[in-house]
């Protein structure tokens, strides 16, 4: 029984740990105090609280952060983990405050933000058409397809869909490699060596670096795009919308290519013409 | 100015003679050795006097040799007869060079000192000797960038000697290392290059060991030597140029010495002074030395392409894994480096890298391949072997081998490995950390800086265009990543390097001109330990003991309990004891082999702890049986004999010392019980401030004063018994550990280091009760004993 009590009293291993941790950080917070014997020493010299040493400029005031890493996450894993929950939370204080208000602007709301993603999926429909009457006229055209175009060189009206394309590939590409060891599934034959860039790919044994540059930020890399895309999502279909008429008579909304400039029997430009 | 180099007696270690010496006979000697007579600055009187009878001492020394000692002056007289100190030309430096004879000992040069000429001449300094030696002459100070591989450590110094001349004058050129090691294998390198024999005109000194002589103009030594120098010789008297290289390492004596040396060179405006970096952030020295001149040579390198992981890594140690493995099986020929942080990880690494290559070369998907692990506490023959080719194809026309090197970061700077073409870099090192306020002074994993990384991509180009791989995003690199690794000086206890500065005479602590000066809280504590240690007054003035404790190259704890040990009849082991702990690790703990190892460590443990078990070992280490084979034996024992063979060197220079101060070494009867008793006592001389007590009756500990709650570390041999115990280490890991203990009684502390036990002085709390307790029953029976 006396043991029992014992046992029951003694802190658990992970309390225990907690609590040495706790000690410690709040130590680590605490400055060393006027009564230490070496400020005493320190003031002989005109050292006075807050002080720095030596004669430097921007001299230290407070000792360098003990960092225990407990793990073996890579750089700028924790700061990212930090990133998301810091994003979650904000999207929970969000709709919180949300429910919170009056239920005639919460309708409002919805309206809009369901508008919004009509035109988001008008957008993306009409960046569709557009490649594919781009594409089918260049191909009448007998010109390059856009499959094998640099990215830049496409209309920047419909470039985020080639971008999105290559990104999925290299996600796949990425995910296929990871999937099988390295060990299984290098080439086993000798003749690998003289092997070409095709087969390897049909093979599941594309080896490519799979480090790229697509991370980088769209900013450096894409200004022209990065700039389209930050446009208002109805000033980007407006623009689609034009683009379609002008270049291929085409109407999303009545959803026609029209024989010639006129456009006869297209109400107009916009959705709400076609009410 | 007494510049005369004074002869040194066979003891060359110890400073203090020949500082002593200086006025003495040291000026006599010079002048009687016809090898030193050239150094009479008046080189028109043409002392070749040679006598034939020897002066003093000498023609014992150097007798058998007189007769080349003719030929000797005069052609070394020939070679730089015309050159005028501080006004000579690379054209005559070369001519001087191109011999025959060597021109510094007149000697006839080898023929393999003329195959290393001719590729010395093709190192890039070589090229600027003429626009160095211009700023040598001109400037006292000059800072000089040379990246790796630009051969500034080899050549500089011997670009000063030519104009220096450092022998005519009785003194020499130093060039400090960072580390031991550097410092000898670059001394040995220089003594090839200039066809003389390591430890005569050319030699290095490092921490327990002193390879110079009489002849030494040259002299590579550790930045702590010369530091330890300087408290002898305020002033460096002995040197005409000091070259501090490595600069860029901002190691702890490195920053002490150019605060030092700011000063000196306004006492000495004929001492010169070069600073040395590796990387081109050298604005900085530039700035603290009062905007002294720069010069810059390129290295000879290769452009290296940088590579980021898309995404942070969850585990940085399987994604270098990975990483290796995929350049191994994609990428062109070259060899790789891989950097992890510590023993046990890369040991762990370079297994698995290992069957994992297997498995390719099994499978033909790749060649053949090498790993090779790479970190300080590796005996030096394992760490020869990074340098062995890679290995070639399985057969003829197959695929190529590779070798790979997974590494500290010791290979970031300071060792060159010709062949590596892809670098990986998960960013992480292990570095010292300390903080004055927990007082933990630890080694933690922690992310490098850009400068580092920009280091260890660096060494992708040395053979060729390479590739650095780092295991992170660039978004990290940018953000997280600070500029510049935090010197040395902000991440360390201070203690010793007080006690130095206040031997070297720096009164004012608080307004040292340090380049980063540390946080105040750390020159308190500093201050603080040594006030308690006694070595420093309440006024912060150096003590008798404390000038003392100076004496030692030893953490002053460690100094204290040595010089204090007589008075516990001790003296004797508290010098083996001192010298254990002053070398890495003596117990190995293979991780194939752990429980033998655990069970040959237990034949000399000691219930009352690791120090006295620790003594076990090197008194069983010096028994008749264990030196008839000592490497054999410590084979079989776990025990690692090249730390026993150290800590066997370091006693007998230990020794030295305080048979130099007097200090008696003797020891209490092993037969008398009191024996390891007296060893604990004065363990707790120099240790009372590393002391923690046990909570109840639980495992955890609570050190003493900073109430910090800490295990026992799982190494220890110590029973859980014990109530108060000394430590050598507080251990910062995912849990707090000391390490290294021995148990103690509270009524030693209260009696050996009263001034730190002031009952008043401590926290309510557990310790203080305890202590109050024992106060009072140690007051009860001063009183019965009074009565009686």
């Amino acid at each position: 029984m006396k043991m029992g009590e014992a046992k029951a009293r003694q802190k658990s291993k992970a309390e225990r740990e907690a609590e040495a941790e706790a000690v410690r950080e709040a130590s680590l917070a605490t400055a060393l105090p006027e009564t230490n014997k070496g400020f005493k020493m320190m003031a002989k010299f005109g050292f006075k609280q807050g002080d720095t040493l030596g004669k430097a400029e921007n001299a230290r005031k407070e000792p360098i952060q003990v960092n225990v890493k407990e793990d073996r996450s890579g750089i700028g894993l924790e700061s990212e983990k930090k990133r998301k929950l810091r994003e979650a939370w904000d999207e929970a204080a969000r709709v919180a405050k949300r429910s919170k208000e009056e239920e005639g602007d919460y309708l409002e709301d919805r309206k809009q933000q369901q508008k919004e993603k009509k035109m988001e999926r008008d957008l993306d429909s009409a960046q569709r058409t557009a490649e594919r009457l781009f594409e089918k006229e260049a191909e009448e055209m007998a010109g390059p397809s856009s499959e094998e175009k640099p990215l830049k060189d496409i209309n920047v009206l419909w470039r985020i869909r080639a971008r999105r394309r290559v990104e999925k590939e290299h996600d796949r590409r990425q995910r296929r490699e990871l999937e099988n060891s390295l060990a299984s599934r290098l080439p086993t034959l000798a003749q690998d060596q003289e092997e070409d860039t095709d087969t390897k790919i049909a093979a599941g044994r594309d080896v490519a670096p799979f480090y790229t540059s697509l991370e980088n930020d769209l900013e450096d890399e894409d200004p022209e795009l990065a700039e389209f895309e930050a446009l208002p999502v109805a000033e980007r279909l407006q623009k689609l919308l034009v683009f379609l008429r002008e270049q291929y008579k085409y109407c999303l909304y009545c959803g026609y290519q029209y024989p010639d400039a006129n456009m006869e029997g297209c109400p107009g430009i916009t959705e709400e013409d076609h009410d | 100015m007494a510049s005369k180099r004074e002869l040194t007696s066979e003891d060359g270690n110890s400073s203090t003679k020949r500082a002593k010496m200086e006025n003495g006979n040291g000026k006599q000697d010079a002048g009687g050795n016809p090898y030193l007579a050239h150094w009479n600055d008046d080189s028109n009187s043409k002392p070749l006097r040679v006598d034939p009878n020897g002066t003093s001492g000498w023609s014992t020394l150097y007798g058998g040799i007189a007769l080349t000692n003719n030929r000797i002056e005069a052609n070394s007289a020939d070679a730089l007869y015309n050159f005028k100190r501080h006004a000579t030309t690379s054209k005559q430096a070369s001519a001087a060079e191109d011999g025959p004879l060597n021109p510094f000992t007149g000697k006839s040069l080898s023929n393999r000192y003329m195959g290393i000429l001719k590729k010395r001449r093709d190192l890039p300094v070589h090229k600027q000797r003429d626009e160095f030696l211009k700023l040598y002459q001109e400037s006292q100070i000059l800072v000089f960038v040379g990246e790796t591989g630009s051969g500034k450590t080899t050549q500089i110094p011997q670009f000063v000697l030519f104009d220096d001349m450092p022998h005519k004058s009785a003194q020499m050129v130093a060039c400090t290392q960072p580390r031991r090691v550097a410092a000898m294998s670059v001394a040995q390198r220089v003594a090839e290059e200039m066809d003389v024999e390591l430890g005569e005109e050319v030699g290095y000194s490092i921490r327990f060991e002193d390879k110079t002589g009489p002849n030494t103009m040259l002299k590579y030594m550790t930045d702590g030597m010369l530091l330890r120098e300087a408290m002898h010789d305020n002033n460096l008297t002995r040197y005409s140029t000091i070259i501090l290289d490595e600069a860029h390492e901002r190691t702890l004596a490195t920053d002490i010495l150019m605060g030092l040396l700011k000063e000196v060179v306004l006492r000495r405006k004929d001492l010169k002074l070069i600073i040395m970096s590796a990387t081109l952030d050298a604005t900085k020295f530039q700035k603290y030395f009062h905007n002294a001149p720069l010069l810059a040579v390129p290295g000879r390198t290769h452009p290296v392409e940088i590579f980021y992981t898309p995404a942070p890594e969850r585990d940085y140690v399987e994604a270098s894994l990975r990483t290796v493995l995929q350049i191994h099986a994609t990428e062109d020929e070259g060899d790789i480096l891989l950097f992890l942080t510590g023993e046990e990880e890369i040991e762990d690494a370079c297994r698995k890298i290992n069957l994992e290559a297997q498995d390719l070369v099994r499978e033909d998907a790749a060649g053949p391949l090498v790993v090779y692990p790479l970190y300080g506490t590796l005996p030096p023959a394992q760490q020869q072997k990074i340098f062995s080719p890679a290995p070639p194809p399985t057969r003829p026309g197959g695929r190529p081998g590779r070798k790979v090197i997974v590494s500290t970061n010791i290979a970031e700077t300071s060792l060159t490995i010709d062949g590596i073409v892809y670098v990986v870099d998960p960013g992480f090192s292990k570095q010292k950390v300390y903080n004055p306020r927990i007082r933990v002074e630890s080694l933690l994993v922690s992310p490098i800086s850009k400068a580092s990384a920009q280091q260890r991509a660096g060494r992708a180009g040395r053979t060729r265009p390479g590739k650095c791989f780092r295991l992170y995003t660039e978004q990290a690199f940018k953000k997280e990543l600070i500029e510049q690794t935090y010197p040395e000086v902000l991440r360390s206890n201070l203690a010793s390097t007080v006690l130095e500065l206040k031997k070297l005479g720096v009164e004012d602590l608080v307004h040292f001109d340090l380049m980063d000066p540390p946080a105040p809280e750390t020159l308190m504590r500093a201050l603080e330990e040594l006030n308690y240690l006694a070595c420093l007054d309440d006024e912060g003035e150096l003590t008798v003991l404390g000038s003392l404790a100076s004496q030692f190259p030893l953490d002053p704890a460690l100094a204290v309990m040595l010089i204090t040990s007589p008075e516990f009849y001790c003296s004797n082991e508290i010098l083996s004891l001192t010298a254990l702990l002053s070398v890495p690790q003596i117990f190995v703990r293979p991780a194939a082999n752990r429980k033998r190892a655990d069970e040959m460590k237990d034949l000399f443990a000691h219930p009352d702890g690791d120090h006295l078990t620790m003594l076990n070992v090197y008194h069983a280490f010096k028994s008749e049986e264990a030196q008839a084979n000592p490497k054999q034996w410590c084979h079989d024992h776990f025990l690692s004999y090249r730390a026993l063979q150290q800590a066997d060197n370091v006693r007998m220079q230990l020794k030295r010392i305080m048979e130099r101060e007097e200090l008696e070494l003797m020891s209490t009867s092993f037969e008398n019980k009191k024996y390891y008793e007296n060893i604990r006592r004065a363990l707790v001389a120099g240790f009372f401030m590393q002391v923690a007590k046990r909570e109840g009756n639980g495992k955890t500990y609570t050190t003493v004063k900073d109430e910090q709650n800490v295990l026992l570390h799982p190494s220890t041999v110590l029973g859980q018994d014990s109530e108060w115990v000394v430590y050598n280490e507080f251990v910062l890991t995912t849990k707090n550990y000391i390490r290294t203990v021995t148990s103690v009684k509270a009524e030693w502390l209260l009696d050996i280091a009263p001034n730190y036990y002031d009952i008043a002085s401590f926290k309510k709390g557990e310790i203080r009760t305890a202590l109050q307790r024992v106060a009072t029953k140690i007051q009860r029976k001063e009183q019965e004993k009074g009565k009686r």
